[in-house]
């Protein structure tokens, strides 16, 4: 009983006073954000047909079916061009914003809100990669997805080192302002009825900006420090729940796909991965395909490698090497469904969800190697001008920062 | 992507537009001008005394600022840092977020499972919890992969400049997709989604007699009217020289032939499905997206 109680306050402590995973956190927000940036910017001289409001699922149809089914879509808030443009074009920065981890609470919020808007306003042009990243989007909200390899980090080691030489560091204006803007915003919205239909995301939008406010007074005004523990706690707790959930999420995705494959008649003879290879839809590589699946054990093989591999995949997360074993696998998988399948976003998107498991040393490794190749694009890219050389992953001190998965 | 790692352990901000400030420690708040935590005698034992010796968890030992009293052994964050008033409140806060998450997982977990005795007593309100924002569908290839080519084919009448009517051939509309996406390593949505979801949409909310079923048996149609009219007018020549009166669609299914190795014997005709002629109006006939 004492061992309990003791195991359960251990964890309460872990949840409490830190957001875990920071380095699978940010991985996954890099990914999210670099899968729908990507699409929007390929998908940009075909915006109009997917999500214009003349396209050929019109404002109007879908209006009739938004109505029906209460999604959140801000482009039914105008059938307006300029509105449309204007949105596309909001949804492309705060991609862009995400990724680079500028204003990272408020920059997932619009993100969510652009892929939510343009998913739902046409149903009917997504696959499983644009589900993935509907689900991802909200998830990441309640992230604190910032904490490194992002400009907020980078802000907050300048204000911390200004601080220990005894600098004066100036208080931050831009925050306060996109702040007031957005809040502009909200009301404007609301008072002009657009958040009608269901109630969900008009409720979160509304509660992100309150607590970002309550966040920035507390810091700036409370006197006694508790307040903005507690706030820092909420925080955490929040973050460690969404990761918990997003992880669940991709275990559920892959167990869904993997029981059900069981049930199915292709995937018991052996030949299941022989029939998506070969239709008119998903063979961009036709010669490709045939040559993959000129062998029948060779099919056999994958398609029962896969079943085990997507039934087994939760259960291994009990055990480290095998968890990256499968990792490595699936990872592959959808690096090759990418090209033959021709679902590249998918794949991307699916890949990303992958790396949440990654083990923070790999991740390291990984930062460690981007720094080193930005530094020397940068140092190319400068001429002569000296820089300090880019911080190696092992400088940094693995394991404290924890989530060892 | 910038590494910087000495992040990874500073506490900042919610990140978001009045979060850039980096919360104070301890230490700043009660006069201390610099923090000097990691040189600090205290913070070993600071850390010891937060009831965690997991360590890697555990923020570094901020330690008390220098020269005043001894501090009792609180962490930087998290519970132990609160008097009992505010414990309460982060108590509340741990037991919405566990239960909020788990009572969504089990909801998502429902939605996904096949019908059961839980779902089909509280079917509904696991579908309010899960749609619209949280629907999801991973029967991907499963239970079996579609084993079957659709493909969607129109013709239209068009009234020609001079007032005449003609009547185009068919177009194979998905076999043009099926060549667009063919060497691409990036297919669009418009090639690869729009018109293959836009015809399973379709069949959903059709019954065999082609009738619509519901209202999105009614949306199904305009939206596959609108597809064809928008591609005819783009890829035909005839209607693009005209205006089209009537399109009629129709989808063609084509077994995938069973692979070489294996000694299964399919039928490789395709088998059609004809729907009737369709009016166009005169809104759909003239704008859209070209």
């Amino acid at each position: 009983m004492n061992r309990l109680s003791l195991t359960l306050s251990r964890g309460i402590a872990r949840v409490t006073e830190s957001a875990l995973g920071p380095y699978q956190s940010a991985v996954i927000r890099i990914g999210f954000a670099a899968t729908w940036l990507l699409f929007l910017l390929r998908e940009f001289p075909h915006r109009q047909e997917l999500y214009g409001p003349d396209g050929p699922w019109s404002w109007d149809l879908a209006q009739q079916l938004t109505s029906d089914n209460h999604a959140f879509t801000a482009l039914m808030w105008s059938a307006g061009q300029g509105w449309f443009e204007g949105f596309y074009l909001l949804a492309i920065l705060s991609s862009a914003a995400l990724l680079l981890g500028w204003r990272t609470r408020t920059a997932s919020v619009l993100f969510m809100v652009g892929v939510l808007s343009l998913q739902n306003r046409s149903v009917f042009v997504g696959d499983g990669g644009d589900n993935v990243l509907h689900l991802m989007s909200f998830y990441l909200v309640f992230t604190r997805c910032g904490q490194v390899w992002s400009l907020d980090a980078r802000r907050a080691a300048r204000v911390e080192a200004a601080r220990a030489r005894g600098e004066r560091v100036r208080a931050d204006r831009l925050g306060p302002v996109l702040w007031a803007v957005l809040g502009l915003a909200l009301g404007g919205v609301t008072l002009a009825g657009r958040f009608d239909n269901g109630w969900l995301v008009p409720a979160l939008l509304w509660t992100v900006w309150a607590v970002l406010g309550l966040w920035g007074a507390v810091q700036r005004r409370a006197k006694s420090q508790e307040p903005w523990i507690l706030l820092d706690v909420i925080a955490n707790v929040l973050h460690n729940g969404a990761l918990f959930v997003i992880m669940a999420e991709a275990c559920l995705i892959y167990a869904t796909a993997g029981w059900y494959k069981i049930q199915g008649s292709r995937w018991q003879d052996g030949t299941a991965v022989y029939y998506p290879l070969h239709l008119d839809y998903f063979s961009p590589w036709p010669a490709l395909a045939d040559l993959m699946s000129s062998s029948g054990t060779i099919m056999m093989i994958v398609t029962y490698g896969t079943v085990m591999v997507q039934v087994a995949f939760p259960f291994t997360l009990f055990n480290r090497r095998v968890k990256n074993v499968l990792l490595v696998l699936m990872m592959t998988e959808h690096a090759v469904i990418a090209v033959v399948l021709g679902l590249p976003f998918f794949s991307l998107a699916m890949i990303t969800a992958d790396a949440v498991f990654l083990p923070t040393a790999f991740l390291l490794l990984l930062g460690g190697w981007a720094a080193r190749a930005r530094g020397q694009l940068v140092r190319r890219g400068d001429g002569d001008r000296t820089l300090p050389p880019p911080r190696s992953a092992e400088e940094s001190r693995p394991g404290r920062v924890g989530f060892t998965a | 992507m910038d590494a910087y790692d000495e992040d990874s352990q500073a506490r900042h901000g919610p990140d978001g537009s009045t979060g850039a400030r980096r919360p104070q420690d301890p230490g700043d708040r009660e006069g201390s001008p610099a923090r000097e935590g990691s040189a600090d005698p205290d913070g070993p034992h600071a850390r010891d005394d937060s009831g965690d010796p997991d360590g890697p968890f555990t923020p570094e030992g901020s330690g008390g600022p220098d020269g005043s009293p001894p501090l009792p052994p609180a962490p930087r964050t998290g519970v132990a840092g609160l008097s009992p008033r505010y414990q309460v409140g982060a108590a509340v806060a741990l037991a919405v977020v566990a239960v909020a998450a788990c009572v969504h997982l089990g909801m998502v977990f429902l939605s996904l499972a096949p019908a059961n005795t839980v779902t089909k007593q509280h079917g509904k309100a696991i579908e309010q919890w899960v749609y619209p924002e949280f629907e999801q569908n991973w029967k991907l290839f499963a239970p079996n992969p579609l084993q079957q080519n659709i493909a969607v084919q129109v013709r239209a009448e068009v009234r020609m400049k001079d007032g005449s009517m003609r009547t185009t051939g068919w177009n194979d509309l998905s076999a043009r997709d099926g060549a667009a996406i063919d060497g691409s390593l990036l297919p669009s949505h418009t090639q690869q989604n729009e018109l293959r979801r836009a015809w399973d949409f379709f069949a959903a909310t059709h019954g065999a007699d082609n009738r619509p079923v519901g209202m999105r048996g009614a949306l199904s149609e305009q939206y596959v009217r609108r597809v064809v009219v928008m591609r005819l007018y783009r890829e035909d020549a005839i209607s693009r020289e005209g205006v089209i009166q009537r399109v009629q669609v129709r989808s063609s299914t084509t077994n995938v032939q069973p692979p070489k190795w294996s000694s299964e014997k399919i039928s490789d005709k395709p088998v059609y499905r004809l729907l009737p002629w369709w009016t166009v109006s005169a809104d759909e006939a003239a704008g859209g997206v070209r």
